[in-house]
């Protein structure tokens, strides 16, 4: 283990002067938390001043219990070769983030793809209503509340021969010659 | 600026350092490149470590996996005798169906090709239809730090084993609200459990209820077969944990704790009723007489006074519960959670006659005469003897025996240092009250430790309490002094020998290895037998007796239909409560389809 020298400096050199928390998490990964409104701050601070140069990924996380979700931006220098990961939770009721394409033009892409998946409404974007997805008005796919199996269920129809499929619990009581009583079945496993 | 350009003359040669390194270039001949290390392609299923759980199933988001029977693997307890067979053309390859696998058996293979003009033929069983070409492509698995089971049980708190010995105070001290969810949590709800308990508990359905922050419906839920769960809770063999999809990889459910959890959420006879609020049937005129309030006449009298039959109990003793009350330690069962059970069974219309021994304060042709079905739980009350020289000397005393004493009331002077012998709870038991009243404990087990019969973590107890073991020892002959007393005991060491045809290993003596163990008393606990002198003999035409055990059918009746038997005394009896209340619960379907005529 080196005792990672660029990478504290690089903590302090992006803490410091925005007053937001990180940690190292390994030699050449950095992690900051900030609020939404200095998530462009950090980013282009980091591009101009301190040559994180590269957009390498932005991804979301959908933190249901807290009902918040959690954008990080993957941001990388090719001269420290270290990772740094922005991170920033925006609240899940009106998921609105700031558009960083005036940054990267890259974003763009990752942007639609996050406001079909989540929801997550970037102003300005270009060209955001034709991603991946098609003629899609249900509740974006990769919120957790979203329901794939009901979805695969009434979307697509059963291959022949499934018919055959049987419910391990109830095979379980049949071969045991039990009855498990009706207000107990609301606690079963769901098939 | 020289006329030779040094740097450009020799950085060129920086390229001899890749000598010997495979080019990332397409080689000559072609090639073909592999799949990634964790490539998720095709399902890849070892059947034979798969136990049919489902819980693929259930968590594929697609709903491309269908558990079918598959012929070639028989069902058993600890396997549905199911298999997962998936649907290619719905899957997505998100692999959660292997991060959920419990065993580990569901894998993902570099084998991603799959050709086929026929639709129908994307449907098919891993492990089965890929048996040959899928096992040597294994890509993406899980192991127990990638799998999204929880392998982990929470810890019991116990008393400090050196604590314990200073009395009888109960030495589990149970889940709190918190850790009782989290362990709940744990569960698949595969329900593999159920067909291990012989009485098949509801045990999916209580545990989630736990998990769900919904205590009162586990309460009910577990009444709905089992009249005795804080005895089960706090007691049991649990054959369910022996079988939980999560114990092939890591530590069982903790499903006897949980049931305690859920049990202790009760804690008074009126918060039982009021949770189970028990639908009693109208009284219907019919009679059941019972013989012996264990467990298995207990749960018979309970289910049988639920369906309005006027139901009477006959018990020796002076307290109901049977080997439960006067075989198990206090500081296992504690007296006041046997007397909350009995007050709730009797005040819900079960009548039970203490101090009134069948055969002699009254005959059993009176209770056959009397009673429209008569229902025998006696259990086995007569110990075996352990079969060796002077054992009938003062200082020998069977386990049963003693801890009948114990758990009257009464005292017994083991002295400073006791054998035991035997290897099952029973020994156990016998040992850490011992230990409980300051002797020096040893127990003579003829087997290995790991061939005992006692549960694991009664065994570790008794070790935690300073009882030694000394496995591989059988008992030749007691020792006596001058007064006649027991002076010691006599064992020789045994090496195991290996079955021919796969039984379990047999123990053989080693000659010249006798050892002397001096003690004050020996404890014998190698079994017990039912007695049935009670019995009038004109009746042992059709209640069958057959080594030992009562022979009943299915619906625990005799040769006399009026008559039916459960517990340790008959043929099912795998002598422990759980099954006892399982003989009780078919004794008391059995009754009820026999007297429904009558109504």
């Amino acid at each position: 283990m080196t005792d990672l020298i660029k990478e504290q400096k690089l903590l302090e050199n992006v803490t410091n002067p925005f007053k937001i928390k990180g940690r190292v998490i390994r030699n050449r990964r950095v992690e900051v938390f900030c609020d939404k409104e200095t998530v462009s701050s950090v980013l282009l601070y980091a591009k101009t001043q301190l040559g994180y140069i590269h957009l390498a990924h932005m991804t979301c996380i959908d933190w249901i219990d807290e009902n918040k979700f959690e954008l990080i931006y993957t941001i990388w220098s090719p001269v420290e070769k270290v990772h740094l990961f922005v991170k920033t939770k925006i609240d899940r009721e009106n998921p609105v983030m700031e558009n960083i394409d005036k940054i990267w033009d890259q974003a763009n892409t990752y942007e639609r793809e996050m406001r079909e998946m989540f929801g997550i409404e970037f102003p300005g974007l270009i060209g955001e209503h034709d991603f991946a997805l098609e003629d899609w008005d249900e509740m974006p796919p990769m919120r957790k509340d979203f329901d794939t199996h009901q979805y695969a269920e009434q979307t697509y129809y059963n291959r022949p021969g499934r018919e055959d499929a049987k419910d391990v619990r109830e095979t379980l009581v049949e071969r045991s010659g039990t009855e498990v009583p009706d207000f107990a079945k609301k606690y079963s496993r769901e098939r | 600026m020289s006329f030779i350009d040094l740097k450009g003359l020799l950085q060129p040669l920086g390229a001899l350092k890749q000598i010997g390194k495979k080019p990332h270039t397409i080689r000559f001949p072609y090639e073909k490149k592999d799949a990634s290390d964790n490539y998720r392609g095709l399902h890849y299923n070892e059947i034979n470590d798969c136990i049919g759980c489902g819980n693929c199933s259930t968590i594929c988001p697609n709903a491309a996996i269908d558990m079918i029977d598959l012929l070639e693997v028989e069902g058993n307890a600890g396997d549905s005798g199911l298999r997962p067979r998936i649907d290619n053309g719905r899957c997505c390859w998100c692999a959660l169906c292997v991060d959920v696998c419990p065993t580990g058996s569901l894998n993902l293979t570099k084998d991603y090709i799959y050709v086929t003009d026929d639709p129908n033929s994307f449907l098919w069983m891993p492990g089965v239809d890929n048996k040959e070409e899928g096992k040597d492509l294994i890509s993406y698995t899980s192991d127990t730090t990638t799998s999204l089971s929880m392998y982990d049980r929470v810890p019991m708190r116990e008393l400090e084993g050196k604590e314990r010995v200073k009395s009888f105070a109960e030495v589990v001290l149970g889940y709190t609200e918190d850790e009782a969810r989290a362990e709940a949590e744990r569960c698949i709800s595969c329900g593999l459990c159920t067909e291990a308990c012989p009485e098949h508990m509801h045990i999916p359905e209580y545990i989630n209820a736990i998990a769900r922050g919904e205590d009162e419906d586990a309460v009910k839920i577990i009444y709905d077969n089992n009249p005795l769960p804080e005895m089960c809770g706090k007691v049991c063999t649990r054959r369910c944990e022996d079988v939980c999809a999560l114990q092939v990889r890591g530590d069982a459910v903790a499903i006897r704790w949980l049931k305690r959890y859920a049990t202790e959420t009760a804690p008074t006879v009126e918060a039982i009723k009021e949770v189970v609020n028990p639908v009693i049937e109208e009284p219907n005129g019919l009679t059941v007489g019972i013989i012996g309030a264990g467990p298995a006449g207990l749960t018979a009298g309970y289910y049988l006074a639920l369906k309005g039959y006027d139901v009477t109990i006959y018990e020796a003793q002076a307290h109901a519960g049977g080997m439960v009350m006067y075989g198990i330690p206090k500081y296992r069962f504690p007296l006041d959670s046997i007397d909350k059970q009995i007050e709730y069974m009797e005040s819900i219309g079960v009548k039970i006659n203490y101090n009134t021994r069948v055969g002699k304060d009254i005959s059993f042709d009176d209770i056959y005469k009397n009673f429209d079905a008569v229902f025998i739980g006696i259990g086995l009350q007569k110990p075996w003897n352990i079969g060796i020289k002077n054992e009938d000397v003062p200082g020998v005393i069977p386990a049963i025996e003693y801890l009948k004493i114990i758990n009257s009331g009464g005292s017994y002077d083991v002295g400073k240092k006791v054998a035991v012998i035997g290897g099952g709870n029973v020994a156990i038991d016998g040992a850490r009250v011992s230990a409980r009243f300051g002797a020096e404990v040893t127990i003579l087990y003829r087997r290995r430790v790991k061939d005992m019969p006692a549960d694991w973590e009664e065994i570790e107890g008794a070790e935690d309490e300073g009882v030694h073991i000394i496995p591989q020892a059988i008992p030749t002959r007691i020792i006596k002094n001058e007064k006649g007393r027991v002076k010691g005991i006599e064992y020789v060491m045994a090496k195991m020998l290996t079955q021919e045809g796969g039984g379990r290993p047999r123990p053989v003596a080693i000659e010249g290895s006798e050892t002397i163990y001096e003690c004050d008393t020996v404890i014998g606990a190698i079994g017990q037998q039912a007695d049935f002198t009670w019995l009038p003999e004109k009746y042992k035409e059709s209640v069958l007796i057959e080594r030992g055990k009562i022979q009943v059918n299915n619906d625990r009746q005799t040769g006399d239909p009026k008559i039916f038997a459960g517990g340790d005394a008959v043929k099912f009896g795998n002598a422990d409560a759980i099954s006892a209340i399982a003989d009780g619960f078919s004794a008391m379907k059995g009754i009820d389809k026999l007297l429904l005529k009558k109504k």
